[in-house]
């Protein structure tokens, strides 16, 4: 029974990390129908950040957050700049194709600098440390990045719904064209969705750094967790995101305790089971 | 009678004959095919040997995968699995029963297509990028599978016996003789190829690719379509696994049901120009001696990664510029003169 | 009757696009489909053609019933269809997107080709063969998703808003085509329209759609004066004042 409960309780954590993961993801689609292929390839840069400058510059690892957002941030929005505005023009299979590129000249670049060999982050705050509440006991870094997960969804989600800005990106989302005519700048609308989807890729990562190795190539088991749990919540959804991120979380700690090895395969499973069964997911559109 | 003899002609002289095609294009593929052929008796060096067989391979990967890919415009990302059924179809029947090499190919690729099958119907009733996710995870959960199971062999993969050279039954040669079986391979695929191009499937599958609805209202059962195209192709990719194992002699899931596998068959024949029979071999002609060379070159140095950087630069400039490819590149210059020349 | 249509209804959703509607069409004859936007005009024709499944209701085509058939079967059926926003096969020369259609009959490349051809100099298409479409104006993309559509050898063409955007000139042109493939080919024509010169000259009989219901049926003249057909096009004062 204490069993079951710490089991859960993991998942809701690893959850709330891999629907931070997600919000990015659907971000981007929302706004402009584009499945970012490179997304776990921000995250994995904002692993290396926090690495970078906690292990170089002896920095807590929370401190460079903000760091590790910047440069999602400003990731995104070049990738927007130099490569996707390009194309969006062209063909569906151009646009896979294009942020597939993207996504192995990232990873590959990192590799090319600093070599392929896995790091782990060994001082900080919350490392290697962990809490105990009646029954459960946890991870402070996973603790704290769930914690952090939540207050970013809610951050994004005010941003969103309460701000003119919100409203300027979710005007985009529905119809560019209309949204042009009133004037919104789509272009600027569609750099900052990639800037943020950037920016809370780069924080996951960073997050996920307190505890997780750090190699050039986690981005892909990263993207593929994420496109489960968009698919799940629903493409473009921000609330469908959380939602899917804990229930993905739940599937892959139930799934990692008893079959452990063919964990991911569930995952895969329950997204292939999603978009054929009920292609909208929970909440999209 | 007259009428079934009639057929067979039609299929042969479409299979050989390239008259649709312009004399440059022509010319071209012959002098290819002759260096190709002369190949081994030319360059004695084995990394250039092993450069070429790895070119053959991966233009019949592409070939394959330009069917349903190219010619139906349906990105699959999950070709690895394919190849992946077959090889260890091979592998498997090999090491367990002693089963010759040609024996083991009809079966893998019954593997490859029963599979495909199966999961066709539910995955094409997705579009664009879903669609191009689900192939993903379902080459990923096989991924996952094998790695599990015991009886393949596991993570550990499957080992084959080395018999001594030349040999028939395995199809197990020295380096020059292995480059020929590619090349034959390699050879009957594209003559497939110029055989499928021209035929009442083509027609109708590339109908589907550039408008569903028209090909509806045109009499084509869309789904049906483009379930025989992915059948086809899986099919296709089984062969290339069955050499892969006879060339390398070994496998494991990871080298050979992995994901950047299915990347590179779709990305070599979309660099190339998919939808066109010579967009694959572009690809791969490219991609390559590029990837082999470079990373031999860097890789000697340390440098991890700048192949791929590359491959990766050229495909965002391709993906962004002319999505149609090399090829795409070429027949818009053509058409420019045409147009103007007209 | 060729074809009956027994009280249509298509709902999508709470929006009733399509309500009660019933009409039939005899062989060979060129019946017109006109109303406002909005009418449900385009809505009716995909729940024929088989890209909608009516939601109630009854379509039969030569005694057979053809109700939620899929597109493909009833253009196997003889039903063609030419679309309001153009459907080219882009990547396909002119002659092979005819060819397409062809092959809906025809196994064998070149008799596809040589129907093709064919069907190409009855639309005076035969320069443009090897061209693009997307290389040609719209007058022309227009007579090719023509083209296509006969290459299938269709019994009743289908054609939705086949006029639009084209000049006083291309228009009588494609009329002329039209009457000349409809008597050669023996067909029957249902055209939706919205440029009334083009539907009025060229239909023996209208039926008049609003708001989802059928609320005319006649001849061109008959319908053109009538009190509810003007009311639906310019609204109740003016329905008065005729």
């Amino acid at each position: 029974m204490a069993l079951a409960a710490q089991i859960m309780a993991s998942g809701i954590l690893m959850g709330s990390i891999f629907a931070l993961v997600a919000l990015g993801l659907t971000l981007i689609f929302g706004v402009m129908n584009i499945v970012n292929f490179a997304h776990g390839e921000f995250l994995m840069i904002g692993m290396y950040s926090v690495f970078l400058i906690s292990t170089f510059l002896s920095i807590e690892p929370l401190v460079s957050l903000p760091l590790a957002a910047a440069v999602g941030f400003l990731l995104g929005i070049i990738s927007y700049y130099l490569l996707i505005r390009y194309l969006l023009r062209g063909p569906m299979m151009a646009q896979l194709f294009g942020t597939f590129g993207l996504m192995l000249f990232l990873r590959y670049l990192v590799m090319f600098i600093l070599g392929p060999s896995p790091r782990v982050i060994q001082e900080g705050v919350l490392i290697g440390k962990t809490v105990s509440l009646s029954w459960f006991t946890f991870d402070m870094s996973k603790l704290a990045a769930a914690g952090f997960s939540i207050l970013l969804f809610v951050l994004v989600s005010w941003m969103i719904e309460r701000t003119k800005l919100g409203r300027a990106l979710r005007a985009t989302s529905i119809d560019a064209e209309a949204a042009g005519y009133m004037g919104i700048d789509t272009e600027k609308m569609n750099a900052l969705a990639w800037g943020i989807g950037g920016a809370t890729a780069g924080i996951a990562g960073g997050l996920l750094a307190n505890f997780y190795y750090v190699t050039p190539t986690i981005g892909m088991l990263f993207v593929m967790i994420a496109f489960a749990t968009v698919a799940l919540g629903g493409f473009g959804s921000v609330r469908g995101a959380f939602i899917a991120g804990l229930i993905v979380g739940l599937i892959m700690m139930v799934a990692g305790q008893y079959l452990s090895q063919i964990k991911l395969a569930f995952v895969y499973l329950a997204y292939f089971l999603v978009v054929v069964l009920r292609p909208r997911g929970l909440f999209g559109w | 009678m007259v009428g079934k003899m009639k057929a067979v002609i039609g299929v042969l002289r479409d299979t050989f004959s390239f008259n649709d095609l312009s004399l440059s294009e022509r010319i071209a593929f012959a002098a290819f095919l002759v260096f190709v052929l002369f190949f081994p008796w030319i360059v004695h060096a084995s990394y250039p040997r092993a450069v070429m067989i790895r070119f053959l391979l991966f233009a019949m990967y592409g070939l394959g995968w330009n069917l349903i890919g190219g010619y139906g415009g349906q990105v699959d990302l999950g070709q690895a699995k394919n190849v992946g059924f077959g090889a260890f179809a091979t592998a498997l029947m090999i090491t367990w029963w002693g089963v010759p090499f040609w024996v083991s190919v009809p079966v893998g690729i019954i593997v490859a297509v029963a599979e495909s099958f199966a999961v066709a119907y539910p995955m094409f009733r997705l579009r664009g990028h879903y669609f191009a996710i689900a192939t993903l995870c379902v080459t990923l959960v096989w991924q996952q599978l094998f790695l599990f199971w015991d009886w393949t062999g596991g993570a550990r993969g499957v080992e084959l016996p080395i018999k001594s050279t030349p040999n028939f039954t395995y199809m197990q040669f020295g380096a020059i003789g292995y480059h020929y079986f590619i090349f034959a391979l390699f050879m009957a695929e594209f003559l497939f190829m110029n055989w499928f191009r021209k035929s009442k499937m083509s027609y109708q599958l590339q109908a589907v690719r550039d408008n569903e609805d028209a090909a509806a209202s045109l009499g084509i059962n869309v789904t049906w379509t483009k379930v025989k195209a992915y059948l086809i192709t899986a099919a296709m990719g089984a062969v290339g696994g069955s050499f892969y194992v006879a060339y390398h002699l070994y496998i494991d899931p990871r080298s050979v049901m992995q994901l950047d596998l299915s990347i590179l068959i779709a990305m070599t024949a979309m660099v190339g120009g998919a939808g066109s029979i010579w967009g694959p071999i572009l690809g791969a002609a490219i991609l390559i001696p590029l990837d082999m060379y470079l990373a031999a070159l860097l890789g000697g140095m340390g440098f991890y990664g700048i192949d791929f950087m590359i491959y990766a630069l050229i495909i965002m400039v391709i993906a962004a510029r002319e999505p149609r490819g090399i090829w795409g590149i070429i027949e818009r210059a053509r058409r420019r003169g045409y147009v103007l020349r007209g | 009757m060729f074809l009956e249509v027994k009280n249509l209804h298509k709902e999508f959703g709470g929006v009733v696009a399509n309500a009660g509607i019933s009409f039939g069409l005899e062989k060979g004859e060129i019946v017109g489909l006109i109303g406002p936007n909005g009418a449900g005009k385009t809505t009716l024709f995909n729940c024929i053609a088989g890209y909608y499944k009516p939601t109630s209701g009854k379509v039969l085509f030569k005694d057979k019933d053809i109700t939620g058939w899929p597109a493909h079967r009833t253009s196997r059926a003889g039903i063609g269809r030419t679309f309001q926003i153009m459907r080219m096969l882009e990547r396909l020369t002119v002659e092979e997107n005819v060819m397409v259609g062809a092959f809906c009959r025809i196994n064998d490349r070149e008799e596809a080709r040589r129907d093709a051809q064919e069907i190409l100099e009855l639309v005076n298409l035969k320069e443009e063969a090897n061209a693009h479409p997307t290389e040609l104006p719209i007058a022309t993309q227009k007579r090719i998703e023509l083209a296509r559509a006969l290459a299938i050898e269709p019994e009743l063409l289908t054609l939705d808003e086949i006029a639009a955007g084209l000049n006083p000139l291309e228009t009588i042109q494609i009329i002329d085509t039209l009457r000349r493939i409809h008597k050669e080919k023996n067909l029957t024509l249902l055209l939706t329209e919205h440029v009334m010169e083009f539907i009025m000259r060229i239909s023996e009989r209208i039926i008049v759609m609003a708001a989802g219901r059928k609320i005319a049926e006649g001849s061109p003249e008959e319908v053109a004066g009538k009190e509810e057909v003007i009311k639906a096009y310019l609204g109740e004062r003016y329905a008065k004042g005729k």
